[in-house]
């Protein structure tokens, strides 16, 4: 256990304020619940979040389109649809293994958004599940990578895997290409890079570098700088996006000011934020999978992976923050779907007046729903709605969550980015609220970033690839 | 409060003040509300049930209710009122059964089956409603003769 231990030790030594004792108690729980996929570029282990891929695949005769970077390897086509291909090794500047002419190359297909993109690596490894808040802040000694690539690093039997952030990497090129770096950020780099020439470039020896006593108090007032502006972000965000900043949302928060740093140095900019629309563009990658549209088959599936197998005769469900009600009607066409002979109730509110008036009478075009939902949907004069045994299900209510709220018992609450919009004690009462109304085998559902529950109380779903928890 | 039952409340409650104060009626913006909440100083209040349980209150000053009273009963050819007597009391019960029977006569068109109570008015000074537990939607109107609130809690029986 030694290892563990001296992990542990560069834990606290890299991060120095993450949490108080609480936190890092949880810390040393082996939960799983992050999972990625690992693969290997120019020799060293690296991982992407899975959520983030599509599929595993491999990539032969594919198209050169003329004009574009070198990076680019062409286009494919993935059963019937046109993507491009990225060769990620000439990304980043690492040695390409040449292989035998025709042989497939292995990549994955990932998910930006709408987006899918193909990345070519050298070999895919395997999936490897982590408890999420071991991953520590990037660091530059992490790999021939530019740091503003990595969204962080673990460690996992003995192998250090450096985490991409694929939004970086693939989002925004442009940008990315044309921004200028900081003197700061190149320093840095320069310096580690030189500190690394020493130690040789074997990636699992990399954690067992130590930085000199001087580069460790230079860390050292690193991180009080980083606590003070990380918590004027966090002071900045209620006023600017009404969002709350706490416990359940920290996780996420931490990783993402870590990118937002580097996207901004990488800017020549400061940290914090100017406007309100600066803090919006902060929380973008907060929101969950399928916001405000309808869920698509991928989400469904993971959705209907955490169900039960049965429930009772009569399923209820709560689903406050339903905004227009998408999430609602998607909620209403699954469980239909998983439950046929179950009578389905499902309570859905928002305290926007405009947006849920618009609920009950929501239309929309046939093709743009998958075929998933084409079951549960009639024709209108011009345009289709969902038939009267999805509509009978929900009631949309004009409601404020904080108030009383009168819903009976429920077998499903979906409050997905709805908690994090709440003020933290209101935060609190809510969540106990979802505690007491949820059923003993009852499943909550939260956003895709909103992790942090009261691990005494509430347990999360094994290898859910959603936010999915039972109480304990 | 179930978003269909929230446009026939406004509509009745424009339509109805419009028709007897035959003069100008801005509805304000709507809100929810779930603390106790000071009376103004004559309250009507209508209970409701049938699927549903909750009640209708309009709320206002003895000023308003005075001169919507009058407005009403000038409407009738009836004599004005300068104080809350009787017949201002009755017209305030009248006014508000009027908007509640026309909003629950839309939502029965809607399907929604509600049955009314018998109209109660209160007035006096310094009162307080304190009805925690429930969440109301307020529908704030501004008439000539000053604001009249309509604060509606309706939930499902579960």
């Amino acid at each position: 256990m030694s290892s563990r231990a001296e992990a542990a030790r560069q834990n606290r030594l890299r991060v120095p304020h993450r949490g108080g004792g609480n936190r890092q108690q949880n810390e040393e729980l082996e939960t799983i619940d992050y999972k990625m996929v690992t693969f290997s570029l120019g020799g060293k282990d690296y991982a992407v979040d899975i959520l983030k891929v599509k599929e595993i695949a491999k990539f032969a005769g594919f198209t050169f389109v003329p004009n574009t970077p070198p990076y680019v390897a062409g286009v494919f086509n993935l059963r019937g649809e046109i993507i491009s291909i990225i060769d990620l090794r000439i990304k980043f500047g690492l040695p390409v293994e040449q292989r035998p002419d025709r042989e497939a190359e292995c990549g994955l297909i990932l998910r930006l958004n709408d987006m899918m993109i193909g990345v070519i690596v050298d070999s895919v490894d395997r999936v490897v599940g982590i408890n999420s808040a071991r991953i520590q802040p990037p660091h530059p000694i992490f790999g021939d990578i530019n740091i503003k690539y990595i969204s962080g690093a673990v460690e996992k039997n003995d192998r250090l895997y450096i985490i991409l952030d694929v939004e970086r990497i693939l989002g925004r090129e442009s940008e990315q290409t044309e921004a200028p770096r900081s003197e700061r950020t190149e320093g840095r780099v320069g310096a580690l890079a030189e500190a690394m020439a020493g130690s040789g470039p074997a990636p699992a020896g990399a954690k067992k570098v130590q930085p000199g006593a001087a580069g460790a108090a230079e860390i050292e007032s690193g991180q009080d700088q980083y606590e003070l502006d990380l918590s004027f972000i966090k002071e900045a965000l209620p006023s600017y996006a009404q969002f709350y900043p706490s416990a359940i949302n920290d996780h996420w928060l931490r990783a993402r000011y870590d990118q937002w740093r580097r996207e901004r140095a990488a800017a020549n900019r400061e940290a914090q934020f100017a406007s309100p629309d600066e803090a919006h563009e902060f929380l973008k990658p907060f929101y969950s999978q399928d916001t405000g549209r309808f869920w698509c088959p991928e989400l469904i599936e993971l959705f209907r992976a955490v169900l039960p197998e049965r429930l009772r005769n009569t399923v209820t469900v709560w689903n406050p923050g339903a905004g227009k009600g998408y999430e609602s009607y998607s909620l209403a066409c699954v469980l239909k779907k998983s439950y046929p002979d179950s009578t389905l109730k499902i309570w859905a509110s928002d305290n926007d007046l405009l947006s849920i008036s618009t609920a009950p009478n929501l239309v929309f075009r046939k093709e743009d729903l998958p075929d998933f939902y084409h079951d549960f949907i009639v024709a209108g004069t011009n345009r289709h709605s969902f038939a009267g045994m999805i509509k009978d299900s929900i009631f949309f209510e004009y409601h404020d969550i904080t108030h009383p709220n009168a819903v009976p018992e429920m077998d499903i609450i979906v409050a997905r980015d709805v908690l994090s919009y709440l003020r933290a004690e209101q935060q609190a009462s809510v969540l106990q609220e979802f505690y007491d109304k949820l059923l003993e085998h009852g499943l909550l559902i939260l956003g895709d970033n909103e992790t942090g529950l009261d691990e005494a109380r509430w347990q999360r779903v094994d290898g859910a690839r959603i936010t999915a928890f039972r109480k304990r | 409060m179930r978003v269909e039952y929230i446009n026939p409340f406004v509509e009745a409650a424009y339509g109805i003040l419009k028709e007897v104060t035959r003069g100008e009626v801005k509805r304000g913006e709507l809100y929810l509300k779930s603390t106790s909440m000071p009376v103004l100083g004559v309250a009507a209040i209508i209970g409701l049930a049938g699927d549903v349980e909750g009640r209708v209150l309009l709320d206002m000053t003895k000023d308003t209710a005075v001169k919507v009273a009058s407005a009403m009963l000038d409407g009738m050819e009836v004599e004005p009122i300068t104080q809350l007597n009787e017949m201002g009391k009755a017209s305030i019960t009248e006014l508000a059964n009027m908007i509640t029977g026309q909003a629950v006569t839309k939502l029965h068109n809607l399907g929604f089956k509600f049955d009314l109570t018998p109209p109660a008015i209160f007035t006096g000074d310094n009162m307080e409603i304190a009805d925690t537990g429930v969440e109301a939607l307020i529908v704030p109107m501004e008439l000539e003769q000053g604001k009249i609130e309509i604060n509606v809690a309706i939930r499902e029986r579960n």
